[in-house]
């Protein structure tokens, strides 16, 4: 359906109209596989929360549905901002529903690519070397033949190796295939995402490029229908990372809207736990899936790796997060004499009114909670129980099969942790083993579960109120944020910034790491204010610095650093718009 | 394993470690390689998996190394890890995770022999060495053949399993005539015990990827096919490169590649390569990419017209070097007949050895029992001289496979040296009980 507004997109990305704010109000949206989620956050407190069934082929629908009873209770129009977490991205990859995108990489020497990416690509030459050194030039004529070849493609990509380190054949490449095939959209590898990893920027700015047009139709469709009911809020969009991304920022960014459901409960998790700063595990317990974070001293760890989509893995940064397939409504059943617990569902639990013994089944059975009817829970348990079982006895069995499942996945999310590798001596002699102190637990089945983990591991948990709308309230509350990458050669005199496109010279004299801070502070408020993000406070995310030897002297030095507004929860009040 | 992986990755670049600031093992030296593994999405690959290095402790050391005074107060954290890479990769393949692995890994260790009294080419332990002690001990691995395809000669390992007839050492380099450390000549072949498992290659400087690969199918490959051992270690010098600084061969990071697809080893270290910015980043990537079994036809340097190519002479040269060497092999039982006759019960070598970290000589009088039971006890008397320190020791070796005959022996004569009293410190490495008594 939102296509069909797809014609009015030029002129909405115009953003919004500043309206009566001072509410303080945010609202956060979760977009789930089976239900979308809203709070209404007002001076830290959720003044409405409301669920309604996800309208799968027609998302704007339950967007609306949530939004119009938000606006229903408060009474007000006038709210900061929207925030969505959305599965819209993930969706349309997992489903296929993508464009197709003209792939031109520069590889120059290295790993053969060839059959690693998600599609053909048409292999350009010209290349930059490790140190952002042009080795070859690219070949004009080499990319018009592309676009010949592509000729049916409306999206292009242009992704180069080292292009972090000299974004200058990236942009050229990008400029040719403007002039000669006037594409839609062009997303080039080194804007998409600012670090090393030519494999994974690629793989980004294909997904970004190929689901760029569905995720703007929807962007559009989202600002059109809210207009209609004069709401006039900004609407941002939440990143796998915690962050947020003004929604006109994200139309040229699509695949960072993926993953962001985890993502969104862990904000939510961080603004509910206030400022507790323990260090363990969150464990947001759905219907079909338990998503694992880990935290340390109440923040939780990004993962090195970005996120994988469809089995490729991207420049995305996200949490380290494990899901695991054990939930309220996960099916339980024997299997060759084996009691199994997920990960598939079939529907609620027969307490519910379901077709087959839940896990919540047999909590309710259990007692451990109470939810629908105990009498039909305890059937459940009957038609599993083994001859002269009692419901309660196999009720316990499946309740432990289930906390053990949970355990070993938190076991493996540690061992991860564990086997990250470190590159300096320091790190690996002074390692410290992460120290399990507690458990937050959220979402729909963690009342009755986690107190159990947490028996079972040793160890406290909380359970936050509103815990079953974590991952609304994480959207609602998720402060804007944004990540540039800044590595100057003091040799080569310059520096690069990829996520701007910038490669500068280096003023004369000497150059220091605080002067490379220094730059990248500039640098960032410069990308925020671009994308209408407040910076408040940031924090360097990377930095190294090397000498450059040659022969026996030093003629220069390498210093990489990468600054970003720090995530997080919003501060109440905060000014979060420039 | 079914779904064991091509290769396990230990790679550990040691960012805050180096031998002195503008030292060419310092901190950057695989910088550009991290750099480049990074960029390529190396560590994405299915085939490959990553691994942590472990710490290696005291008894890993001492199984290999006697350190003057100590060991532990030679060395630094970095060597502990580094030694704990090789170990980690050795780990992963033993337990069936990986087919093969690499460790990447600083600082390396090929020139650190038995006896420690400092720093020399800028080795302190012997990394493969502790391994190889390590894989014996902890897996009962008997049979190793360790190539050393380090532009220079490893002079260390050599020094370290001279005496053991289970342990095949080859080791090609450029010619000692014309490199550090001197040595690795055609003529050190093991002791007599052990003849013939020591196999010096020395090439002439100007070698390109064609002598190399033509010493590698018809002397390496054979020598190692007939020597059937049970694993294959692989000291991955990278200083044939071209543009090496330190030496003066003509080896492209192609050569390098095919070099590791040919040989199979089932672990690799990394030793030396000090063209860290032209050459390395291509190197370990070719060759990571060969052990995992991908294709690696893509990985050239930027440079690759700077290349020499290879002389008539020096073609010439090296196939009279691998003819010298295939008949020596050829001949290894004999000589060793021959050698042993000759000997009696003792074979004896006087040698000194400079470090040229810090300005140590050393003198050295090693002596092996050819004992027809076992492959002997060894006692090495050292005295190292610098501007600093005069530090003596008398030591005796217990090979883990000694006689009851060697193994009283060996405490026999140092405690006789003891009573004498002309050194500062008396030792006995017993490899049977795995651990270094100080008598
Ligand atoms: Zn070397
Ligand atoms: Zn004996």
């Amino acid at each position: 359906m939102y296509q069909s507004i797809r014609n009015s997109m030029e002129q909405s990305a115009v953003g919004f109209i500043p309206g009566k704010r001072g509410d303080n109000m945010f609202l956060g949206l979760d977009v789930g596989g089976t239900f979308t989620d809203g709070v209404v956050v007002a001076d830290g407190k959720v003044v409405s929360m409301v669920k309604t069934p996800t309208t799968k082929e027609n998302l704007l629908q339950c967007i609306l549905t949530v939004v119009d009873k938000m606006v229903e209770d408060t009474g007000s129009k006038a709210f900061e901002r929207i925030a969505l977490s959305t599965t819209i991205v993930t969706n349309a990859i997992v489903e296929g529903n993508i464009d197709q995108v003209g792939l031109c990489i520069m590889p120059g020497p290295g790993m053969n690519l060839k059959d690693i990416l998600p599609v053909a690509p048409y292999i350009l030459s010209g290349y930059i070397d490790h140190r952002g050194r042009e080795m070859a030039q690219p070949n004009k004529e080499e990319v018009l033949s592309a676009c010949r070849h592509f000729s049916s493609c409306d999206v292009f990509v242009v992704s180069g190796k080292f292009a972090v380190r000299n974004p200058c054949f990236e942009s050229a490449v990008t400029d040719w295939i403007q002039e000669q095939a006037s594409p839609m959209h062009i997303s080039a590898g080194g804007k998409v995402s600012g670090s090393l990893n030519f494999l994974r920027r690629t793989n980004s700015a294909y997904y970004n490029g190929a689901v760029w047009r569905h995720f703007n139709a929807f962007a559009t469709a989202v600002e059109e229908a809210l207009k209609m009911r004069g709401i006039y809020s900004p609407v941002f969009v939440l990143k796998a990372d915690g962050g947020t991304l003004p929604l006109s920022v994200a139309r040229n960014y699509p695949v960072e809207a993926i993953f962001t459901g985890p993502a969104a409960s862990t904000i939510g998790i961080m603004g509910m736990n206030g400022d507790a700063a323990v260090s363990g595990i969150s464990l947001d317990i759905g219907g079909t899936t338990t998503d694992i974070a880990l935290w340390q001293k109440g923040r939780p760890v990004l993962a090195k790796e970005g996120a994988a989509v469809a089995g490729h893995r991207t420049g995305v940064q996200g949490f380290r997060l494990k899901s695991v397939g054990i939930g309220g409504d996960s099916l339980v059943f024997w299997e060759n004499h084996v009691l199994k617990v997920g990960p598939m569902r079939h529907g609620p639990a027969m307490a519910a009114g379901g077709p087959k013994p839940t896990v919540t089944d047999a909590m309710v059975a259990a007692g451990f909670i109470d939810f629908g009817d105990r009498a039909l829970a305890v059937k459940a348990m009957m038609l599993l129980a083994l001859q002269g079982q009692s419901p309660e006895a196999m009720a316990s069995q499946v309740i432990d099969k289930a906390v053990d499942g949970i355990c070993q996945a938190i076991a493996d999310l540690l061992d991860e942790q564990a086997a990250e590798p470190l590159y300096h001596v320091e790190e690996i002699v002074c390692e410290t083993k992460f120290v399990l102190e507690n458990i937050i637990g959220v979402g729909g089945g963690a009342a009755g579960l986690v107190p159990l983990v947490a028996k079972k591991l040793g160890i406290s948990y909380t359970l936050p109120e509103n815990g079953k709308v974590a991952n609304a309230f994480g959207a609602a509350v998720a402060r804007p944020t944004i990540a540039i990458t800044l590595r100057a050669d003091t040799a080569e005199g310059h520096y690069t910034v990829p996520e701007l496109g910038i490669k500068n010279r280096l003023p004369r004299g000497n150059f220091s790491l605080q002067n490379t801070y220094e730059l990248a502070e500039k640098h960032l408020a410069e990308l925020a204010q671009r994308n209408s993000i407040s910076v408040g406070e940031t924090q360097i995310v990377q930095s190294e610095e090397f000498n450059m030897v040659r022969g026996f002297t030093t003629v220069g030095k390498i210093m990489t650093c990468r600054l970003q507004v720090k995530p997080g929860v919003l501060q109440y009040g905060e000014e979060e718009l420039c | 394993m079914l779904n064991a992986q091509k290769l396990g990755l230990v790679f550990f670049p040691a960012f805050d470690w180096a031998i002195s600031p503008t030292h060419p093992e310092r901190e950057e030296r695989l910088l550009y390689t991290r750099d480049q593994i990074v960029e390529e999405g190396l560590l994405d690959m299915p085939a490959i998996r990553e691994y942590k290095p472990k710490i290696a402790n005291l008894q890993d050391l001492e199984r290999v190394h006697v350190g003057v005074p100590d060991i532990t107060s030679l060395i630094t954290n970095a060597h502990l890890v580094s030694a704990g890479g090789a170990i980690a990769a050795a780990d992963a393949v033993m337990k069936k995770e990986v087919q093969r692995a690499f460790a990447l890994v600083r600082p390396p260790g090929h020139h650190a022999m038995r006896i420690v009294h400092g720093t020399r080419g800028f080795c302190t332990i012997n990394m493969e060495a502790i391994m190889v002690e390590y894989l014996r001990r902890t897996y009962g691995i008997n049979k190793v053949a360790i190539v050393d395809t380090d532009v220079h000669h490893g002079d260390g390992t050599q020094d370290i399993f001279y005496h053991d007839p289970d342990t095949l050492f080859i080791s090609f380099h450029q010619d000692g005539r014309t490199l550090y450390p001197g040595t690795g000549f055609t003529n050190e072949m093991g002791s007599p015990n052990a003849l013939g498992t020591t196999v010096n290659i020395p090439l002439p400087p100007g070698t390109t990827d064609r002598g190399l690969h033509e010493v590698l199918d018809h002397l390496i490959m054979p020598i190692l096919g007939d020597f059937k051992p049970d694993i294959i270690i692989n000291s991955a010098g990278q200083d044939n490169h071209y543009s090496d600084p330190l030496a003066n061969m003509a080896i492209t990071a192609q050569g390098y590649a095919r070099l590791a697809d040919t040989l199979k080893a089932d672990i690799a270290v990394l030793e030396g390569g000090y063209s860290i910015e032209d050459a390395l980043p291509y190197i370990n990537v070719g060759i990571v990419l060969a052990m995992a079994g991908m294709d690696y036809s893509k990985v050239i340097e930027p440079n690759i017209a700077d290349c020499p190519s290879q002389t008539s002479s020096v073609t010439h040269y090296i196939k009279d070097v691998i003819k010298e060497r295939q008949d020596m092999w050829g001949r290894k039982e004999k000589l060793q007949r021959e050698a042993i006759m000759k000997h009696g019960e003792f074979w004896q070598t006087e040698r000194s050895i400079y470090y040229d970290d810090v300005g140590i000589n050393e003198q050295q009088k090693e002596r092996v029992r050819l004992c027809p039971h076992c492959s002997g006890y060894v006692t090495i008397e050292t005295k190292a001289r610098s501007s600093l320190h005069y530090k003596t020791a008398y030591i005796g070796m217990i090979p883990q496979k000694a006689c009851p005959v060697c193994l009283k022996a060996a405490y026999d004569v140092v405690h006789a040296a003891k009573k004498q009293g002309n050194y500062q410190h008396y030792m006995v490495q017993n490899k049977q009980k795995d651990r270094l008594e100080r008598l």
